[in-house]
């Protein structure tokens, strides 16, 4: 993607803040010939919660993805707690506390509901390390009271949920975790009104105890300047904005959008239909 | 699959559930239940096959029979259950028949060239085994070849090597003798009940690693959803890798098991392709899915003890040896069709 138009002359310079739990710098990523991310800077401070909003192929899932190790950037530092934070995988982020809700969820459809919410979390008996099934059905019960989603049986496979309930397990087993960093993407994608107050609800909850940070990925606007301190717009691989959501409002997110679109169509109609 | 995945839900109200807890009492409902069971329907087929050739012939229902029975399925139990991992994991081992050819003859190398004692000429005959599960698996984990490729080209380069190592010379297994029975003999395969008792164990010890361990639900996952496993942090290359090496082990061991029964290490390849089939055809129809998620070591075994009936039963029966393999392909398909159908009507889903 050559451009270097309109939204690289609004591109947010690396900031902080003295509570930072998280810092990206200059970070960028490439897929083959897809330039997903291409110069990221952002924060996150203690017990924030930050909205991150953005078009279809901006690079949302891309920087989450970085930020919980599932994919490695291509230049860029990250900084966990102030340290050089360098991922080897899923596994090393969730040592450190980061764990994340993935858009297609990550649940396996044959295990059973509380075998899902925790995968590679697993209670184990001792001293031979058998799984605890009993104390894991009952933590998930407990968890999943907590969002008040119901989902009757734990033992079923997951296969057999909605959507909706789905969804509510990939958050409940994230939430849950013993991290302090979340990454939510799309969390409220499969649910309906109802199924989504309740994780707003759950958030704000969580909000409220301010030991925890999240990033998340949001779409409805109202979403985000409720649940959200602040909030970033990723264009093109490139955050372009960076607000207190206290400080803007729906019609400016739309205005941004609005602009975005007629951008697109600009450029669809100069060259014939662009990349991601 | 969406359309299937409707019909299916269709067809399975949530009465019909597994562990089915909320379903009418009475016998149709513990019936219905018993077949949505994973391994129920293998168990049926079992059984009514081992009641036709008890009530066919009176020399079906013996102890000498149930003799003969044991060398015929104790030693697929064993691969069946190595392979299950692989298959769960969505994967396939082809090698293990050459495996359970070529590891005898690694022993008896290591035993006749090394001056090694016997047990341990053993273990490193089994080591070098897993070292075969471990390259197995670098080239389907982290090399990328589907590993019903790169097993294929482990089948024919081990079976090669097996010939040259061997110059296509049958030999006697160390350890044993053919007038007396040693302890050692006793132990690994050629006392009576030797087979028997090693394929329980290890089918107890694998469902119990299946169902209870993390390895277990790893394997499951991986199968069921590979790239959602990645990102919950379950090393998945790991898992593969680990169940590749267990494959080969099982083969390994059935493979030094035989040749002490036998007292003889045979280098035959059509033997152990013969092997390799019998190993995935009971796992097959002791209910594991190929396309992996789905599957249990004990279902392995009734799959293992249902092909090892049929076979004695039919020569029994005096049936001749042409319409043997056709008898069993015929089983074979018809086991799967029934697992198949059972399968769908149990989860209620198309997922698989």
């Amino acid at each position: 993607m050559p451009d270097q138009g309109t939204a690289g002359e609004r591109v947010v310079a690396p900031t902080g803040a003295p509570d930072d739990v998280l810092r990206v710098e200059h970070v960028a990523k490439r897929f083959g010939p897809v330039v997903a991310l291409q110069d990221i800077n952002m924060h996150l401070r203690k017990g924030e919660v930050l909205g991150l909003l953005g078009d279809n192929g901006a690079g949302k899932s891309t920087l989450m993805k970085i930020i919980c190790g599932f994919e490695k950037p291509d230049a860029g530092k990250l900084f966990l707690r102030g340290e050089p934070y360098e991922p080897q995988g899923v596994h090393q982020a969730r040592k450190l506390g980061i764990d994340a809700v993935y858009q297609d969820l990550a649940l396996v459809d044959e295990l059973s509901v509380f075998h899902n919410m925790f995968l590679n979390r697993e209670r184990l008996r001792s001293p031979l390390p058998l799984l605890n099934n009993r104390v894991m059905r009952k933590e998930a019960r407990e968890a999943l009271d907590d969002i008040g989603v119901a989902i009757p049986r734990l033992n079923v496979p997951v296969a057999r949920l909605s959507g909706g309930q789905r969804q509510a397990i990939a958050v409940a087993r994230t939430v849950h975790s013993e991290a302090d960093i979340l990454l939510l993407d799309e969390p409220l994608a499969a649910m309906g009104a109802k199924e989504g107050a309740l994780i707003l609800d759950l958030i704000a909850r969580i909000k409220e105890e301010g030991r925890v940070s999240m990033i998340m990925v949001l779409h409805n606007y109202v979403h985000v300047l409720t649940a959200c301190d602040r909030v970033n717009l990723i264009q093109d691989g490139r955050i372009t904005l960076d607000k207190a959501t206290s400080e803007t409002s729906v019609e400016e997110l739309t205005e941004i959008v609005v602009e975005e679109y007629r951008r697109a169509r600009q450029a669809a109609n100069g060259r014939g239909t662009r990349g991601r | 699959m969406a359309v299937e995945a409707g019909q299916t839900r269709g067809k399975a109200t949530p009465d019909e559930g597994p562990g089915g807890s909320r379903a009418p009492s009475g016998a149709l409902a513990l019936g219905r239940r018993f077949l949505t069971l994973r391994e129920g329907s293998v168990i049926v087929i079992t059984i009514a096959t081992a009641l036709y050739f008890a009530l066919a012939n009176d020399r079906f229902a013996t102890v000498d029979n149930f003799k003969t029975l044991l060398p015929y399925f104790a030693p697929v139990a064993i691969l069946a259950a190595g392979e299950v991992f692989l298959m769960i994991n969505g994967e396939i081992d082809l090698s293990i028949g050459a495996v359970y050819l070529f590891a005898p003859f690694m022993f008896y190398e290591i035993y006749d060239d090394g001056n090694v004692p016997l047990l341990l000429a053993l273990v490193l005959a089994m080591l070098v085994c897993m070292v075969v599960g471990l390259i197995n698996g670098i080239f389907t984990a982290v090399v990328g070849i589907n590993s019903f490729i790169a097993t294929l080209g482990m089948l024919l380069g081990l079976e090669g090597l097996t010939l040259i190592i061997s110059h296509a010379q049958p030999v006697d297994t160390p350890g044993t003798d053919v007038a007396t029975q040693t302890t050692f003999a006793g132990i690994f395969g050629a006392g009576t009940y030797s087979q028997l008792i090693w394929a329980l164990v290890i089918v107890v010890v694998l469902q119990v690693v299946l169902s209870f361990t993390r390895w277990g639900i790893y394997t499951v996952s991986v199968g069921g959803n590979r790239h959602g496993s990645a990102e919950a942090g379950v090393r998945v290359r790991l898992v593969i890798i680990r169940n590749f090496i267990l494959c080969s082990t099982c083969a390994a061991l059935v493979g030094v098991l035989e040749s002490v029964r036998t007292s003889s290490i045979q280098p035959d390849p059509s033997g152990a392709n013969e092997v390799l089939f019998d190993g995935i055809s009971a796992a097959v129809i002791g209910g594991t899915l190929l396309a992996g998620g789905s599957g249990t070591v004990v279902g392995a075994l009734i799959g293992a003890l249902f092909l090892g009936i049929l076979r004695d039963g039919l020569i029994i029966e005096g049936v001749n040896a042409d319409y043997l393999s056709f008898y069993l392909g015929l089983a074979i398909i018809i086991a799967m069709a029934a697992n198949t159908y059972v399968g769908r009507v149990r989860r209620g889903s198309g997922s698989a």
